[in-house]
């Protein structure tokens, strides 16, 4: 009697299937441990884990694979060990690593018969949304947000893919976007909180949930030079008190700092440099403010009302820590400040803060009132939802494994004492999508000597007819277009276009556009007689369909799933229902397991009608 | 503001503890995590129970205070490829036991207890349940007789109880609550909470109106603009009421003409052709001009005897319901006010002075409340007064408190039939929809009933040694004159006849509906199928499923399912019946 027998009697002839899988999970968090120990138990094969996150106190009231002693340590490390001291017969792979590193590139995604998203941030999403496209593996894509969570397969070409809808705008952000490249009120906001609050008046080495530090890989450099300017700013925290400190505190975030930043020209190719705030010109001009501005909440401050809130709440809470300090024993904890939106002196220091910085990068500035609601916002987190979510990702892997991708659905978790679980048919792909409503194909590039031009003339205008109206984009943004032609002389290698990258090719044609042609750069030595950037084969591109709208952006949201946003969507779904996949009404006795999942067919029967939730399961 | 330099509160770090459960906080509070942290959970296991184990996990996390295992069995290899909590030196061990050691490792603040003995003895003495907060009990049990007799132990002693199956890719939890079961907290959406008191304005609001919308047509655009729209309806109110006999509009089509008469007093001749204080007024027509009403499960608070007959025993909800009646029947049927004012267009001066009439008609109507609520105390003899934290929050969730009559879990023996009594219509009714989750629930039963019937069986054969029970068990035809007995399936199909509920007051729910019948088979055959046995991924998500109804019911914030969740594991799928 093996202990798989209950997993091989429930499971039937999945069972084999799932022993032999090879499966990615990214992502070891709060859905990734609950998933880890989940598809442990069941029996899948090979299971690889990534994560670049290591291990946080906060993370321990939902985390379980993680200790106490186990912080700061790598996520995926920690979760295989504790998970291989179960099993010791399945093979685990952890890769304490950016899922967007060069290693992971579409021929590795390839290797995996299904890949789990278990993923805190949108950008980490998307990039594997894509990969798993690119290499056309089943993606089960999931997210919680307090009692609230979401399990969605993808499937190429089959359902919607992560960015046929609109995402909302995440909650954390890459560390540079704050500290260095901000482009909008949020990143302000979030730096002013999490960053200069935390340096001046709390505990700085404190780990904050909007920082994703997923791409600190990437601008190792930077990220020292960060390093450095807390540390510089920290010592400034020592004159606290002091006649000038406002003075000092202000030259060094809104001047010194900004200064540096805007000497480091590749920062701003594409982007609008920042400038500089001068001290002594905005206090002569807000000379006649009085601090009691601060008390308008509903409109933007001026410059000269932004700049005397800060001096004030600077004063105001810098009285208090010193009074804390003064009256706190020797033994206890040092006093700190912590940021609360409903302590006006923490919230009008941010928000005037945040407003500074948003004059330095030319940002529209927010009232305090909005800031307040911007800045208040923590995701709460709990073991409940990441375990039935967890779980409703393995239930939704089963019917993409069997091939029955018409009976996979999105499920919904919700609070509600009436339903706990609700689902919805996939949607078919958008035609609209930017990301999967997209032609793919490999480009091979002669990183010696092809030019961006040498796509443009030789490739996209020659080759495939493309008229004059179109741009060439990747992550970064766009690199041509009809009236920005600075790079077509420059190599791949120049402008950042690496091996495995891609780049999208947007159609502007009035009359007929193509849909959007995704390349992937494929890097190959090409003798010197030919083209040095080619096609791997005859590509025949489809016009875009009419009237179909392309997913909008709808605002002020965030990557996670919310109540509301739920029932919307799931009453537009409804409504749309007629173009969406078939909903088998009439119950298919026998359901052949797909070709194309590389499964070989059965003698079993199973029904699975989810419109009534009957099944038989003969064997 | 110069009061805003005064010495400011001391500020220390947040706790390693706060820090730690920093984002479940922001669900249930700190109240909410006290309340966890002081309950003491039992679990009472007779099967494989992974899907407890999965439960205790989900607690033990976030902080349960303590929490006790009660399993006669030692650890097997079929346990290893299920259960998470236990790993190849467990094999032979006490399973409790080696279970706690696991868990524990989870999280050290939690006190773990395992006692290794059956679970008949808390059936057999009804003060053992009595220490414990809440029970969680896995079935199939025994027989009929030891869940019947815990149940009613932990009804006597108004100690939550959930009764959880789950083989294969099927499970069911049922909650026996105590008979009245309030719950204050239940995290209304914020929008719904919202009560302006347009239609019964006092003094002060109204001395504010005549103040900025006295002379409107004479504003400046800018002020014109600015207008809270509050107040817009409010004036508008009273040029409705002056050509409606001093009514206000009270059907839609009125409330219609009132919105048209709203829109036409915004000014056009800007830029953006409108203004956007009006659009607000009119976009609030239809939600903010209902006459007040309180909510059906207020009523039923209002009207139920505790709220009527105050003791010196009754328990603070009840003191505070009665306060709140008092006020509401005084106050010609309105409730104290929430205070919350929404956000709105308007110059900010205003906002705030609009907000602090908001914010001190509620201090007020609490301080009203609290008066009422002071003298009942002293009228029945109680013997300390409520806090008046604990009253203010009543009062600003008044519409939505929640008043759950808990009910008895469904015992299904084997020498008699369920009572479904006031249940019997509505399920017999809710059987009649083919894609009905309801017929699972009905295959627990039915196997709840198997096991009294192989437990009685087993009693009346009294094996001889272990060879002839296992062959009982298995079919095989033993010597003697008692026929084998039958598989679950054959059991369960012999267990449903069809009685009309109408009029026979214990019958199973019909099967006459051909697509309830064939889901009920189907599930039988699954379960005989899964051969007792839990599919890991089916009890973890069960145990999500219970532990998040057990926090419900451990802080008394959200409202929990009432009474029973079905889940259909290969469907993806969930139903929440009142069995
Ligand atoms: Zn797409």
């Amino acid at each position: 009697m093996g202990r798989d027998r209950f997993a091989k009697q429930s499971l039937g002839y999945l069972y084999p299937r799932i022993k032999q899988s090879r499966t990615l999970m990214v992502g070891a968090g709060g859905i990734g441990c609950e998933l880890l120990k989940n598809l442990v138990l069941t029996g899948f094969g090979e299971i690889h884990i990534v994560d670049l996150d290591t291990i946080d106190l906060s993370n321990l009231n939902r985390q379980f694979l993680f200790r106490q002693e186990h912080i700061k340590k790598s996520k995926a490390l920690v979760a295989k060990e504790s998970a291989a001291k179960f099993n010791p017969h399945i093979k685990l792979e952890a890769h304490h690593a950016n899922i967007k590193d060069p290693q992971f590139n579409i021929e590795w995604f390839q290797s995996f018969g299904l890949v789990f998203n278990a993923l805190d941030n949108l950008d980490a999403r998307r990039h594997v949304n894509k990969m798993c496209l690119a290499a056309n593996v089943a993606l089960i894509e999931s997210g919680t947000t307090g009692f609230n969570g979401q399990v969605q397969p993808i499937i190429k070409g089959k359902t919607e893919c992560y960015d046929c809808s609109t995402k909302e705008v995440p909650k954390s952000f890459p560390v540079c976007t704050i500290r260095s490249t901000p482009s909008q009120p949020i990143h302000c906001i979030v730096w002013a909180k999490s960053y200069l609050f935390t340096e001046m008046f709390g505990t700085s080495e404190d780990e904050t949930p909007e920082f994703d530090h997923s791409e600190d890989s990437e601008n190792a450099k930077e990220i020292e030079n960060l390093r450095q300017e807390s540390q510089a700013l920290n010592s400034i925290r020592q004159s606290m008190g002091s006649d000038d400190f406002a003075r000092k505190v202000f030259d060094k975030v809104f001047k010194d700092d900004i200064n540096r930043l805007r000497s480091m020209e590749d920062m701003w190719k594409t982007r609008k440099q920042p400038n500089a705030l001068d001290f002594d010109r905005i206090s002569k001009g807000a000379s006649g403010t009085k601090p009691y501005v601060a008390q308008q909440d509903q409109k933007a401050w001026t410059v000269a009302e932004t700049f005397t809130v800060f001096c004030d709440s600077l004063r105001r809470l810098s009285a208090r820590l010193q009074t804390s300090q003064a009256q706190s024993g020797a033994d206890t904890a040092a006093p700190v400040l912590i940021f609360d939106k409903d302590d006006e002196d923490t919230l009008d220091f941010v928000a005037a803060s945040a407003n500074l910085r948003s004059i330095i990068f030319g940002i529209e500035s927010k009232s305090k009132f909005d800031i307040k609601q911007m800045a208040g916002n923590i995701i709460p987190a709990i073991a409940t939802t990441n375990a039935m979510t967890a779980s409703l990702c393995v239930m939704q892997a089963f019917k993409v494994m069997r091939g029955d991708i018409n009976k996979a659905k999105m499920v919904f978790l919700e609070r509600s004492a009436a339903r706990v679980i609700n689902s919805d048919t996939l949607k078919p792909p958008n035609p609209n999508c930017n990301v999967c409503g997209v032609m793919s194909s490999a480009l091979i590039v002669d990183p010696n000597r092809a030019t961006l031009n040498d796509l443009v003339e030789d490739v996209l205008k020659t080759q495939l007819g493309y008229g004059d109206e179109f741009s060439i984009n990747n992550e970064v943004g766009t690199l041509y277009d009809p009236d920005l032609d600075d790079n077509l002389s420059k190599k791949f290698s120049d402008l950042g276009v690496k091996a495995d990258s891609f780049l999208t090719i947007i159609d502007d044609d009035e009359e007929s556009p193509r849909v959007n042609l995704s390349l992937t750069i494929l890097e190959k030595s090409l003798p010197g007689d030919t083209k040095a950037v080619q096609l791997p084969g005859k590509l025949d591109i489809a016009r875009k369909p009419k009237d179909v709208p392309a997913p909008t952006s709808n605002g002020d949201t965030n990557g996670h799933v919310k109540a509301e946003s739920i029932g919307l969507k799931r009453k537009r779904s409804l409504d749309e229902h007629e173009n969406g996949v078939q909903q088998d009404h009439k119950r298919g006795k026998i359901q052949m397991p797909s070709k194309a999942m590389g499964s070989q067919v059965d003698d079993l029967v199973i029904e699975d009608d989810s419109n009534d939730g009957a099944i038989v399961i003969d064997d | 503001m110069a009061e805003k330099a005064t010495t400011p509160p001391i500020l220390q770090g947040p706790t390693a503890k706060e820090k730690k459960y920093d984002r479940q906080l922001r669900l249930w509070a700190a109240s909410g995590q006290a309340a966890l942290e002081n309950a003491k959970v039992l679990f009472l296991n007779s099967n494989s129970g992974v899907v407890g184990v999965e439960t205790l996990k989900n607690l033990i996390l976030p902080g349960v205070g303590s929490f006790t295992i009660v399993d006669e069995t030692k650890v097997s290899e079929l346990d290893l490829g299920v259960n998470f909590f236990l790993e190849e030196s467990s094999l032979g061990r006490w399973r409790a036991e080696e279970t706690c050691k696991f868990l524990q490792e989870l999280n050290p603040e939690v006190k773990i207890n395992a006692l290794r003995e059956s679970i008949d003895a808390f059936a057999d003495d009804p003060n053992r349940l009595e220490q414990y907060s809440l029970v969680l009990l896995i079935g199939p049990t025994r027989n009929a007789r030891v869940l019947e007799r815990i149940c009613q132990h932990a009804d006597k002693s108004s100690i939550p109880l959930f009764y959880i199956h789950c083989q294969g890719f099927f499970s069911q939890f049922s909650l026996q609550l105590p008979a009245q079961f309030p719950i204050v907290d239940t995290h209304p959406d914020p929008a719904s909470t919202q009560d302006l008191r347009l239609l019964n304005p006092w003094p002060e609001l109204l001395e504010l109106l005549e103040k900025k919308t006295g002379n409107l047509g004479s504003l400046s655009d800018h002020d014109h603009g600015h207008v809270p729209y509050v107040l817009i309806l409010l004036h508008f109110l009273n040029v409705w009421k002056a050509s409606h006999d001093g009514q206000a509009p009270a059907n839609y089509s009125e409330k219609k003409q009132f919105k048209a008469l709203v829109e036409s007093g915004a000014r056009t001749n800007n830029s953006e052709g409108g203004e956007e204080n009006f659009d607000e007024a009119a976009a609030a027509v239809l939600k903010s001009l209902n006459t007040p009403s309180i909510s059906s499960g207020l009523r039923e608070v209002f009207e139920s005897d505790d709220c009527q007959n105050l003791k010196s025993t009754s328990a603070n909800f009840w003191v505070i319901a009665n306060g709140i009646q008092k006020f509401h029947t005084s106050h010609n049927g309105i409730l104290p006010l929430p205070g919350a004012l929404p956000d709105m267009k308007a110059q900010s001066s205003d906002y705030i002075q609009l907000q602090n009439i908001y914010k001190a008609k509620a201090r007020s109507d609490l301080a009203a409340v609290t008066q009422t609520i002071r003298s009942s105390e002293q009228e029945v003899g109680r013997k300390s007064s409520i806090e008046q934290a604990e009253i203010e929050a009543f009062c600003k969730g008044a519409q939505f408190v929640k008043l759950i009559h808990g009910r008895p879990i469904r015992v299904a023996k084997c020498s008699a039939e369920i009572d479904w009594s006031d249940r019997a219509k509505a399920l017999s009714q809710e059987i009649q929809d083919p894609d009905s989750l309801l017929p699972i629930y009905f295959a627990f039963l039915a196997l709840d009933r198997y096991q009294d019937d192989i437990d009685r069986i087993q009693k009346l054969r009294k094996p001889t040694d272990d060879q002839q029970f296992n062959d009982i068990m298995a079919g095989r035809v033993v010597s003697g004159a008692v026929p084998p007995l039958p598989t679950f399936a054959e059991s369960a199909h012999f267990s449903t006849p069809a009685v009309d509920p109408e009029h026979d007051p214990k019958p199973w729910p019909r099967f006459d509906i051909p697509e309830a019948r064939e889901t009920f088979d189907n599930v039988v055959k699954e379960l005989d199928r899964a051969d007792w046995g839990e599919l890991h991924n089916i009890a973890a998500l069960t145990g999500g499923m219970v532990a998040q109804e057990v926090i419900k019911v451990i802080t008394k914030q959200y409202v929990p399912v009432n009474n029973t969740c079905v889940l259909d594991g290969i469907a993806s799928k969930t139903a929440v019946f009142k069995i």
